[in-house]
């Protein structure tokens, strides 16, 4: 039954480790971000607690952007688009396919700018740390889910990032919010007991984008 | 009577105020080879879109081996060759092909990658990236990509655009061992001595509907053009 999503999964796989394409380019963007903003603003350690979880999430979800556009513009080459929807397979395997490889390309950029953001905003790395793995997951999924779907919508206009901005922010921004808030948390080492009911709570949203984009990602494949 | 491979019954198609297709209605039996004749704009892309299950009809329907062509068994019997080429060119022909073979889950996947491969005489540029073909040889791999899950039903748009002479007469020998295998074969053209040679049957959309739709035994090249002429001139219309 997942032998189309896993097919769709290796083929993009193998053509971005190929290219270098998306990750490069969303590594660069990122690492532009940390600069910029690490040189623009002179400020306090404690200040510098508060702004870096939103920084880092500006990082991810704008190079992310970037990763979706390009997950389906190369599908739009040479009408593969259309050759999606003529394979004789259910269009929910499809987007797994597609929400898997493009979220695999997301966390992996992020394991490769993550060390970056820690020596540039002066973090300490602590056993706590290892908290920010499932907010990474959870925010990631919930951005990759949407997005997967929303691309693929976008993807048949002519303007496809504009398209995708407007359609996804105002969709995806309570996820980002609350992975913003969590990542605070990790990062200042103040967990506190509302931690694990918000992880939950983006979990849950992940769950019900993932399925819905499932169920209808069949009717975004026709013309 | 056996069902029809294709049947097209008053099939219209607008896209707003843009009007594609107007009550078109035939019907292909297994083993045919038609060839749609008619000029840019005249509808034949949307109509094959139509057969193909990509698009619906505004009005009308449409059965593939009587069922709906967005039926997941009729796409697993049915092959596109147009101007778009479905491949990858970040990808090598075989690594093109064998990622197809899974889709369509090809049995001896391996065997029959190398069979159309050399079908197409591409063996030897298997491990090149698609990237680096020529028109020529792409259009090669994609009828090689098209033919690999051996579909019943062909659904040719232009598909001599772009080709060399080699390119043309090597698609025309593999279309007419197609049609030997006793493939259904749906083919759009303005190029009439091309469809003459192939076809069985020919149907002319002139002014988004059929025309005239005839046996090539019962014509020659010259007559059909004639045809396709006074119908555009609106000679043709009722």
């Amino acid at each position: 039954m997942m032998r189309t999503a896993i097919s769709i999964l290796k083929k993009d796989l193998r053509m971005e480790f190929r290219s270098k394409e998306s990750i490069l380019a969303m590594w660069i963007f990122s690492l532009l971000i940390f600069v910029i903003f690490n040189f623009t603003f002179e400020v306090s350690r404690l200040v510098m607690l508060e702004i870096a979880p939103g920084l880092l999430w500006v990082a991810f979800v704008f190079s992310g952007m970037f990763g979706l556009n390009q997950s389906f513009a190369l599908e739009k080459e040479n009408g593969n688009l259309r050759a999606m929807a003529l394979m004789p397979v259910d269009g929910g395997q499809i987007y797994v396919g597609k929400f898997f490889s493009v979220t695999i390309i997301m966390l992996m950029f992020e394991a490769l700018i993550f060390p970056i953001f820690i020596i540039f905003y002066d973090l300490q790395l602590s056993l706590g740390m290892f908290r920010l793995i499932p907010v990474l997951l959870a925010g990631t999924i919930g951005f990759t889910s949407l997005g997967t779907i929303l691309s693929a919508v976008a993807v048949h206009t002519r303007n496809q990032q504009i398209l995708l901005s407007l359609l996804l922010w105002p969709l995806v921004s309570p996820i980002i919010i609350w992975s913003v808030t969590l990542t605070g948390m990790v990062l200042s080492g103040e967990v506190t007991a509302a931690f694990y009911p918000l992880l939950l709570r983006v979990g849950a949203f992940d769950v019900i984008f993932f399925t819905l984009s499932y169920m209808l990602f069949d009717f975004i494949l026709e013309d | 009577m056996s069902v029809p491979a294709l049947e097209v019954r008053e099939v219209s198609k607008d896209f707003g105020r843009i009007i594609a297709l107007r009550g078109v209605s035939f019907s292909v039996q297994s083993g045919e080879f038609v060839s749609i004749l008619g000029r840019n704009g005249a509808g034949k892309t949307t109509l094959l879109n139509i057969i193909s299950g990509v698009s619906r009809p505004s009005e009308g329907e449409v059965k593939l081996f009587g069922t709906d062509p967005s039926d997941r068994a009729n796409k697993a019997k049915l092959a596109v060759i147009s101007h778009e080429m479905f491949l990858y060119g970040n990808l090598t022909a075989i690594e093109n092909l064998e990622y197809y073979s899974r889709i369509y889950n090809v049995p001896d996947a391996k065997q029959r990658v190398e069979e159309v491969l050399s079908d197409v005489e591409l063996t030897h540029r298997r491990f090149d990236l698609v990237a680096t073909y020529s028109r020529g040889m792409t259009q090669r791999l994609t009828i090689a990509r098209a033919l690999l899950h051996e579909p019943s039903l062909l659904l040719l748009d232009e598909p001599f655009t772009g080709l060399d002479q080699h390119a043309i007469g090597m698609l025309i020998a593999l279309l007419k061992k197609q049609k030997e295998m006793g493939r259904t074969i749906l083919l759009t053209t303005h190029d009439l001595h091309t469809a003459t040679e192939l076809s069985d049957r020919y149907v002319v959309i002139a002014k988004h509907k059929i025309v005239k739709d005839g046996l090539i035994v019962d014509t020659n090249p010259d007559a059909i053009r004639a045809e396709f002429f006074s119908a555009e001139a609106g000679g043709l219309e009722s």
